[in-house]
This record gives structure tokens, sequence and C-alpha cells, in this order.
């Protein structure tokens, strides 16, 4: 589903942001990006996005090689991609059901299927409620919901959010992670960029960590830090789905 | 995409009154600049009419001998009468001259004067004053013809004028013209840099760019719109009030000649109205293309 083969990203200022990187990322999986601010992970989820291009290697995303991809592609590309952030990135203006309808009306959805979708998956968010409330009358957790919403009431194939819960508090955090493993038993693969070393241990999945732009651990069913257990850094079953 | 004018309307609505205060600050631009270019258009299209009215009156004379015979003058009349670029010409007899220079020379020089030794006339007008110099060239020292007089002088002169004003209207249209799109670029610019938000949320859902674009340049279509007709307007105001300072019983004024017929108002208010539509439209589409690039 994604794979980057011998990434590097160097910006104009000489940062190297990420250095030979290679992953592969498989249907279905629930990937954690970890490490260290600086690390490379929201660079990996920029490029993911064809935001920024790599200065060497190549990325495959949904079956696509996006670095050569033409710029009038790079759209069609984002709709097979959703995407959630730490600041939300919601419409203030719109209300809760037009920041989802949002996303469907962009990619020229008719009338018919936004008014069936929107509510679904506003019901799968638990925001069913809240549908006329605009962004500021809600909570970090409730916007961080319809931010979540939006970039699935497409059912994209990916979900990529990058610290999804940098503004949450622990519970509300578990909230949003319980609703991207929601997400993630549909069939979406979902990759979440996170320092939240709490969340990670939680959650026990696949946890490739970041280290000045290289990957210095792959692990299934990983935990944020070297694996306690093992007391060593593991670099096993790649690519494993969680049973 | 499909792309509804549902969907375009919509927006267009929703943003021009969310940001009216922008919105407010792009009209006022666009009617202060374009009211500015309006009157620069109507002064230079004032000033050509200034020259067409002056042009009218400038006259080229063939003076024949007093001794030509009839073969010869009727030659010269009717070789004039076949100029393309001679718009009218009139016969003035030996005797219809004799009596013009009884109303012009004092009674001393009148007086060396007879019907037989004053001579006939052709009265010509040019499609342009400098056709008098062709007209002269032509007929000066013809068989019959004694001289070929026009005010050479005040011709030459008169061209230099209107030429040099028709530029310096033309010119300050243009300045203003162009001091006018960078305003309203920058105008509609910092519209869109309040919503670069927007923007790159759209981007990040997958809209295309003309998806994004089209909403913007038909808000911009709307100021550009609403600026210009007010521009209009103000020409339109204009032109009724150098109009009723131009009096009809003295058309010697320079406003009387500059005076324009309702069609070259409409059309300097048409392309006031054309400019301001396409500044707002395509300066909108200009301003986004930075945010777009994502």
């Amino acid at each position: 589903m994604i794979r980057f083969d011998n990434v590097t990203k160097v910006y104009k200022n000489g940062t190297v942001a990420v250095r030979s990187v290679s992953l592969d990322i498989q249907k279905g999986e629930f990937v954690f990006l970890v490490g260290p601010s600086g690390s490379g992970k929201t660079t990996c989820i920029r490029m993911l996005l064809r935001e920024e291009l790599p200065d060497r290697g190549r990325i495959w995303v949904a079956g696509r090689e996006i670095i050569h991809m033409p710029k009038w592609r790079v759209p069609y590309l984002r709709r097979n991609v959703g995407c959630v952030f730490q600041d939300f990135r919601l419409l203030p203006n719109k209300t809760v059901f037009q920041n989802v309808a949002f996303a469907l009306e962009v990619i020229g959805r008719p009338k018919s299927v936004v008014e069936t979708q929107v509510p679904q998956v506003l019901e799968l968010v638990g925001l069913s409620k809240k549908r006329d409330n605009l962004p500021h009358e809600l909570s970090g957790g409730e916007q961080q919901r319809v931010a979540v919403a939006r970039a699935f009431v497409n059912r994209p194939l990916i979900l990529l959010a990058d610290e999804p819960t940098g503004n949450l508090d622990p519970g509300t955090s578990q909230g949003i992670m319980r609703l991207l493993d929601r997400i993630n038993r549909t069939g979406t693969t979902v990759v979440v960029a996170t320092h939240d070393a709490a969340l990670v241990d939680w959650m026990r999945r696949r946890v490739v960590e970041l280290d000045q732009g290289t990957i210095v651990r792959d692990q299934a069913r990983g935990v944020y830090g070297i694996d306690a257990t093992t007391g060593s850094v593991p670099r096993t079953e790649v690519g494993a789905r969680r049973s | 995409m499909p792309l509804s004018a549902d969907y375009i309307a919509r927006e267009t609505a929703t943003n021009l009154w969310r940001n009216r205060l922008m919105t407010i600050a792009a009209v006022l631009t666009v009617a202060v600049s374009l009211a500015l270019v309006g009157a620069a258009l109507l002064l230079k299209q004032g000033a050509s009419n200034a020259e067409n009215y002056w042009q009218r009156g400038t006259q080229v004379t063939v003076w024949m001998k007093a001794s030509a015979n009839g073969s010869e003058s009727h030659a010269v009349g009717s070789e004039l009468k076949q100029l393309p670029y001679v718009h009218a010409c009139s016969y003035h007899s030996q005797l219809a001259d004799y009596h013009e220079a009884k109303t012009l020379l004092s009674p001393g020089e009148f007086q060396a004067l007879t019907v037989q030794t004053t001579p006939a006339s052709y009265r010509c007008t040019p499609n342009q004053p400098q056709y008098a110099q062709a007209v002269y060239n032509r007929f000066n020292g013809q068989p019959g013809v004694l001289k070929v007089s026009a005010p050479f002088s005040q011709i030459h002169t008169m061209e230099e004028t209107i030429t040099v004003l028709q530029w310096v209207f033309l010119s300050v249209a243009l300045v203003l013209l162009l001091s006018a799109g960078v305003l309203i670029l920058n105008t509609i610019r910092m519209a869109i840099f309040a919503r670069r938000r927007e923007v790159s949320v759209m981007k990040l859902v997958g809209a295309t760019n003309w998806f994004i674009r089209l909403p913007f340049m038909s808000e911009g279509l709307v100021q550009g719109l609403i600026g210009s007709v007010v521009a209009a307007a103000v020409v339109f105001g204009l032109h009724a009030l150098l109009n009723s300072f131009a009096n009809p019983n003295n058309p010697g004024t320079v406003l009387y000649q500059m005076r324009l017929s309702g069609w070259e108002l409409f059309g300097t208010d048409f392309v006031v109205v054309l400019i301001g539509a396409l500044i707002g439209s395509v300066g909108s589409a200009i301003a986004i293309r930075r945010f777009l690039d994502v």
C-alpha cells in the first residue's frame, strides 16, 4: 500500500530530514512512526501527500509511484489518502456537517451521497448530535474527531495522522486512538506519526522508529522505546498484521 | 470533476458576505482606480473629437488667375472633385470673391480691385489637414492657377498639440490602469492570504486547482463588476458635468468641441466595466496561483 525505496530528503538549508529510508506498509496495517522532534516523521507524512518531494529514491502510494506523478494528478492521489493533523485544520466558518461534507463536495460527490455518508461517519465518530455546531463550539477532542470524520468520509485507502493527539489530554487521546483503530478494522491502512509513548505502548501495533532521518527500528506489535520484554531493538515481523 | 454553478454561486455569495470588509476594500479600489482611468479615456476621446472638429474647419483655397479661361478653370474644378482626400469643394466666382474682398479689405485696398482682376477660387476641405499640402503640391503652378493657399503653419501646430494631448491622456490612462491593476491585485491577494488556510484544507482533501480557483475568480469578477459599475457611473456623471458647461451657443469653446456623443460615453463605460471584470477575475486567478502550488 505504501512503499519507500531508499528515500532521502534534504531541505534547502542543508538539513537532512530523511536519509535512505526504505519501508513497506501493507494494506490494512496500523503503523506508528515514532521518534523525537526532527527525526523525519512529519517529512515522511508530507512526502506521502506529495507536499514535499524527495531528493532521491521513489515512493509508491496505493500502487502508484508518486514522485513522477504529474501535478494535475496530485488531487486524485489525495482523495485516496485521508489526513489528520495536530491542529485539526477545520474550516472555522463551516459547521461540523459542512466540514465533513466539504471533503465529498470537493471531489464532486452528488448531494444524495453527501446526505447519506456524512451522517454515517458522524455516527461513527460520535458527533451526530453536534452536526450543526461550529468548530469553536467543540472541545479539542471533538474537533479532532471531526477532522478524522472528514479524512475518512470518502473511505480512503490510507489514513495518515500527524501527531493527532498532540493537543489532547490522555483520556481524549485514547478516544481518538480507538477511533483510528475502528477505522483500521474497516481495512483502511493507518499511519500515525507520534511521540506519545503511552499511546504507542497501549496500542501495541507496528512501530517504525526514526532517528535523525534514519529508520533505527521496525517492530511488529512494538512499544515506543526499546522493547522492555527483550531489552533490545528488535527488527522482526516487519509488515505483520495485527492478529 | 463536476463543478456545479450552484456550488460556485453559493461559495461566492457566502465568501463575499463573510469577507465583506475585504470585499468593500476591493470594490472601492476598483471603483476609484477605474473612475480615474475612465476619466482619462474620456479626455483622450474628447481631445480626439476636438481635433476632428478643428480639422473640419481647415480649408485649402486654389486661386485661379483672373486671366484663366473656362476650360482651365473647369479642369481644376473636376480634378479637385475626383481627389479622394478632398472632402468637399465649392467654386467662388470672380464676382463672389470680389464681394467677399469688399468685406475683408480696407476701402483703400479695395479701390484698386475690379471684378475682372479678382481671382475666382475653389475652397476645399481636405479629409485630414495634412492633405492640404498634397492639394498644394498638385495644383500650384498648374495652368490657370494663381496660387494655392492654406494655413500650413497653424495646421502643423494644431496637429502637434493634439497629438501631444492625446498621448498625454493615453499615457495617464495607461499609468492609472497599471496602478489600478497593482492596487486591485494587492487587495485581492490580501483577501486570499487571509483565507490561505481554507485553500490548504481544500488542497488537503483533494480539490483540483480549478475547483479552488473558480469560486475565487467568481468573487473577483463580482467585486470587479460592482467596482467598475460604480466607476462607470462616476464617468457618466463627469461627462454630464462637462456637458453642462459646454455652451452650444458658443461652439468655439474647447469644452464644446470636446463633447462626447452618447455612444462614445457608452463605449468608455463599456471599456471601464470590461477592464473591471477582467482585472477582478484574472487578478484573483493570478493572486491565488502561489497558494495553489502545494
